[in-house]
């Protein structure tokens, strides 16, 4: 439409006039560049293909992510040769047999192989049982399948250790006596291994909280000692005397540790007399304690709704539990914690520091080329690759500030770092050191955007400067300081090169917080999602079994970083209205 | 020389059946024996080929010690030595040995050396894609595979199955290489002994992960790669290698490995920084003791590498005053 009022107010002439002769008409309508259509058509395209892209990629990981807890059948395959495979079946593709492999075949099978041009089809199962087999996933091609069934008697165990067991169950031990599992029923043995696992849970409190805090004690004590020796000397009456002190309490923590440990002791005996004994497809037996079956099922033999429980108590222990199986396997709660809590100490750091930058900048220096060096410095900042900021990170904030920090600090623990190394408050200052730029470019252009007639207005009725940029300008630049700080979160939450460089871990069971005196311990290591995926889907053992926990956590990640957005979000909204309510 | 230290350390000491399953471990290693008032942290860095079985072993570790807390951190050997120098780490896990200057660099600061512990036994295996038929390759061959040097002797470059005698399909196929990363034991350790300390082809792809080469190789038909033979998955097949030509083709299994038959087998180290003249630690001792226990050697067969024998754990334990 804007287009033929357009061709009207160049050309001057009345439309009929423009339509009578068709000579003109052609001119401007076959100059595509000036009437601006094909322009919009690609600006239409490359958002329909970007929002396509994202659709897409959203849709890989969500489906994958979701799907990836719920149970599978088992399938038992009977091969040509006689022998049995039982296992998940995972991916099928075409293959081309190579004539090595042709050359053993029967010759009816290699003519419906060369019927196919020399493809066959293959399916790859996951086959569980790694003790026993030493491989944990098989391909078998269709032309050495004799049968394919789906029985109901074979379950899929999930163990503590050496990942999942498929076959049947032989024969359940309960409280030392052999009882006939058919007698007990798939419910029976359910409630027994729940009573075995409510043991372990003992177990490991016993170990972890209880003797845990002797430990801590223990500890603490040979950490005073050796802090009395470093500040008195190694023979001064001091230390004696504490050395006194310390043997005694350390007799009394000794007891209650040997007391606790016969505790344990004594669960762990009466642990030991349930055991189930599993027999894999081809016959061969194994005895597993009750208490280390995480969880089992009747694969081929379950109801849609106890799929839903399997699949319900998977997420469950995803979500709330730590990893086990060098983190191809449990849960990843230290990852959730360690990344929430990273963030949101990185923004906690930035966010000060970066509006006080732009409040400098924008309303208290004298505009001249001093400030616009400062700005494009900053600006360039944005653009320094982040791994430069991990090397920074490591070898300014680790090395420099936390080794001197251990020696003024903590001499007692040398030579075992505490703050000389890694850790999350590294970290957080080094992500905030990345995305200060964001946040002084956002706070700035916010501060700007404050009308010059609202500055004046205030400083008429008689306001300081300072109380000006107090209840005048900052509130009113608040929603966009909040955008930038999202945009940090954002970046932030997502980056991991640097931090594998100053405190991301493989493996750091404890959390940053607990409950030991200073109970926040900014010093400790952390894990983290990003580089949980990259772990999981590049370093483990089977980088197989560790796809779908890729997508799962890719999936949470994503989440997560959705969550922490919206709620900043939701406080930018509050403070918008809560501004525009108070002053107009 | 490792293949002797190999075959004279293990061979002589250990009778290993036949195992048709997952590596059998020693029965008179001990059970671990946890004992009171050891905690602490832990903080280990080094080898990747090594990242899980440490993580597996501290698992273990601070199950019977619930306040030991642990640590790792795995990107490659090379990382492992100034670690342990500037005292960030108690362990270094390394999968090749330290080279000299390393170890200089360690005295220089302490006065003394680095002690290692063999804590398992890996055969490096050269992996292809599962359909690939190949039967076995000998360390000449590899080394003209990825070398440019091509120190190991033979006088013509590979660059096609073709030139490795295979046929049909594959012979006009180039040779797609994977690798690892300068930063990686591995990387080293192949170097010198399957490309007779000659220098790689540049168009090796360089991967930063064990499990990454895997998932290469997995993803390209005519790909080849190594590493350690715990990474193996079902989408890849490990070549049986020859010392030289003529002789005959060893798989990478455990009793190969441990005869030294299997020509690229080697040990995997955790480094400590031990004082002679001092007793060790408990925290670290009992860790070195978890090491080499039966729980410990158990997991070495659950990450997919091949334990240690009992005289080994022992001879390792005198040196640093535990047995």
């Amino acid at each position: 439409m804007s287009i033929s009022v357009e061709e009207k107010s160049l050309t001057g002439v009345p439309v009929p006039e423009v339509t009578a002769k068709p000579r003109k008409l052609r001119h401007y309508g076959t100059d595509l560049a000036a009437s601006g259509e094909p322009f919009l058509w690609g600006l239409g395209g490359a958002l329909a293909l970007g929002i396509l892209l994202i659709l897409g990629f959203l849709t890989l990981i969500f489906w994958n992510g979701v799907t990836t807890f719920w149970p599978k059948p088992i399938k038992v395959v009977t091969l040509t040769d006689g022998s049995l495979v039982a296992g998940e079946p995972r991916r099928d593709d075409l293959y081309r047999v190579g004539a090595e492999v042709l050359v053993t075949l029967p010759e009816d099978v290699r003519a419906q192989i060369a019927a196919k041009d020399g493809y066959a089809h293959r399916v790859m199962y996951r086959i569980g049982n790694y003790d026993l087999y030493n491989e944990d996933f098989r391909w078998v091609p269709d032309f050495v399948v004799e049968k394919v069934e789906t029985p109901r008697d074979f379950f899929f165990f999930e163990r503590q250790e050496w990942g999942p067991f498929i076959g049947t169950i032989q024969k359940v031990t309960v409280n030392g006596q052999e009882t006939d599992p058919a007698a007990l029923g798939f419910a029976g043995i359910t409630s027994e291994q729940e009573r075995a696992r409510e043991r372990w849970r003992q177990i490991r409190k016993i170990e972890r909280s209880d003797i845990g805090v002797i430990n801590h004690e223990m500890e603490q004590i040979r950490l005073r000692l050796r802090r009395i020796e470093l500040r008195q000397g190694a023979d001064s009456p001091e230390l004696h005397e504490a050395r006194l002190q310390a043997e005694a309490r350390m007799a009394v923590l000794q007891q209650d540790y040997a007391r606790l440990a016969e505790q344990a002791a004594a669960i762990r005996a009466e642990d030991a007399k349930f055991s189930i004994t599993l027999a894999e497809v081809g016959g061969r037996e194994k005895e597993v304690p009750l208490s280390q079956i995480v969880r089992f099922y009747p694969a081929n033999d379950m109801g849609l709704l106890q799929k839903a429980g399997v699949y319900f108590s998977r997420w469950g222990e995803f979500l709330g539990d730590e990893p086990r199986e060098a983190n191809t396997e449990g849960g990843i709660l230290p990852a959730i914690f360690g990344t929430v809590v990273m963030t949101l100490l990185m923004v906690v750091i930035v966010a000060p520091f970066g509006v006080i930058t732009a409040l400098y900048l924008r309303e208290y220096a004298k505009q001249g080329r001093l400030v616009s060096i400062v700005r494009i410095s900053v600006n360039n900042l944005a653009g320094v690759p982040s791994i430069v900021y991990g090397v920074f990170g490591v070898g300014f904030f680790a090395y420099t500030v936390g080794g001197s920090i251990d020696a003024i600090f903590y001499p007692e623990r040398l030579p075992s770092p505490t703050f000389g190394t890694g850790g999350i408050l590294w970290s957080a200052l080094t992500l905030a050191l990345l995305t200060v730029p964001v946040v002084i470019v956002a706070s700035e252009e916010a501060l700007a955007a404050v009308p010059r007639s609202m500055r004046e207005g205030s400083l008429a009725c008689g306001a300081s400067k300072w109380q000006t940029i107090k209840h005048v300008v900052l509130p009113h630049a608040m929603p966009g300081i909040m955008t930038g700080l999202i945009l940090a979160m954002a970046r932030g939450a997502g980056e991991v090169a640097p931090l594998m460089l100053v405190g991301v871990v493989k493996l750091a069971p404890e959390l940053p917080i607990d409950g030991f005196f200073p109970y926040v311990h900014l010093e400790r290591s952390f894990m983290h999602l990003g580089f949980h995926i990259f772990d999981v889907g590049f370093q483990s053992r089977n980088s197989e079994a560790g796809k779908p926990m890729v997508f799962v956590t890719t999936l949470l990640l994503l989440a997560l970083i959705v969550m922490m957005n919206s709620s900043a979000i939701y406080i930018r909204n509050r403070l918008k209205k809560k501004f525009v309510n108070a002053h107009f | 020389m490792l293949k002797k230290t190999l075959a004279a350390a293990l061979l002589a000491s250990v009778s290993l059946g036949a195992v048709a399953q997952a590596a059998s471990i020693d029965p008179a290693l001990p059970d671990y024996q946890p004992v009171s008032g050891v905690s602490g942290n832990l903080k280990s860095i080094g080898s990747d080929s090594l990242n899980n079985l440490m993580a597996l072993w501290a698992e273990g570790y601070s199950a019977v010690y619930p306040n030991v807390k642990i640590e790792i951190e795995g990107k490659g050997s090379g990382t492992a030595p100034p670690a342990l120098i500037a005292g960030t780490a108690q362990f270094g896990p390394m999968s090749r040995p330290m080279k000299s200057n390393e170890i200089d660099d360690f005295e220089k600061k302490y006065g003394y050396k680095p002690t290692p512990i063999r804590s398992a036994i890996d055969a490096l295996a050269v992996f292809v894609h599962k359909d690939n038929p190949i039967e076995c390759l000998t360390l000449q061959q590899l080394d003209a595979i990825f070398s440019k040097t091509r120190q190991g002797g033979l006088d013509q470059d590979i660059t096609t199955w073709g030139d490795l005698g295979m046929t049909g399909e594959w012979a006009s196929q180039p040779i797609s290489m994977y690798g690892r990363n300068s930063a990686s034991g591995t990387y080293g350790y192949f170097k010198e002994v399957a490309l007779f300390n000659g220098d790689y082809k540049d168009s090796v792809k360089e991967q930063p992960g064990s499990s990454t080469v895997i998932q290469g190789i997995a993803s390209d038909k005519y790909g080849i790669g190594y590493s350690g033979v715990g990474y193996k998955t079902a989408d890849v097949r490990s070549v049986p290698l020859a010392a030289a030509p003529g002789e005959p083709c060893y798989d990478a299994t455990d009793v190969n490995a441990v005869s030294g038959d299997y020509p690229i087998a080697r040990f995997l180290y955790i480094y400590v920084n031990k004082n002679p003249n001092e007793a060790l630690d408990p925290l670290r001792g009992e860790f070195i003791k978890y090491v080499y226990s039966k729980q410990g050697q158990e997991a070495v067969v659950k990450d997919g590498y091949f334990p240690v024998s009992h005289e080994l754990a022992n001879d390792d334990l005198k040196i640093f005053g535990l047995k």
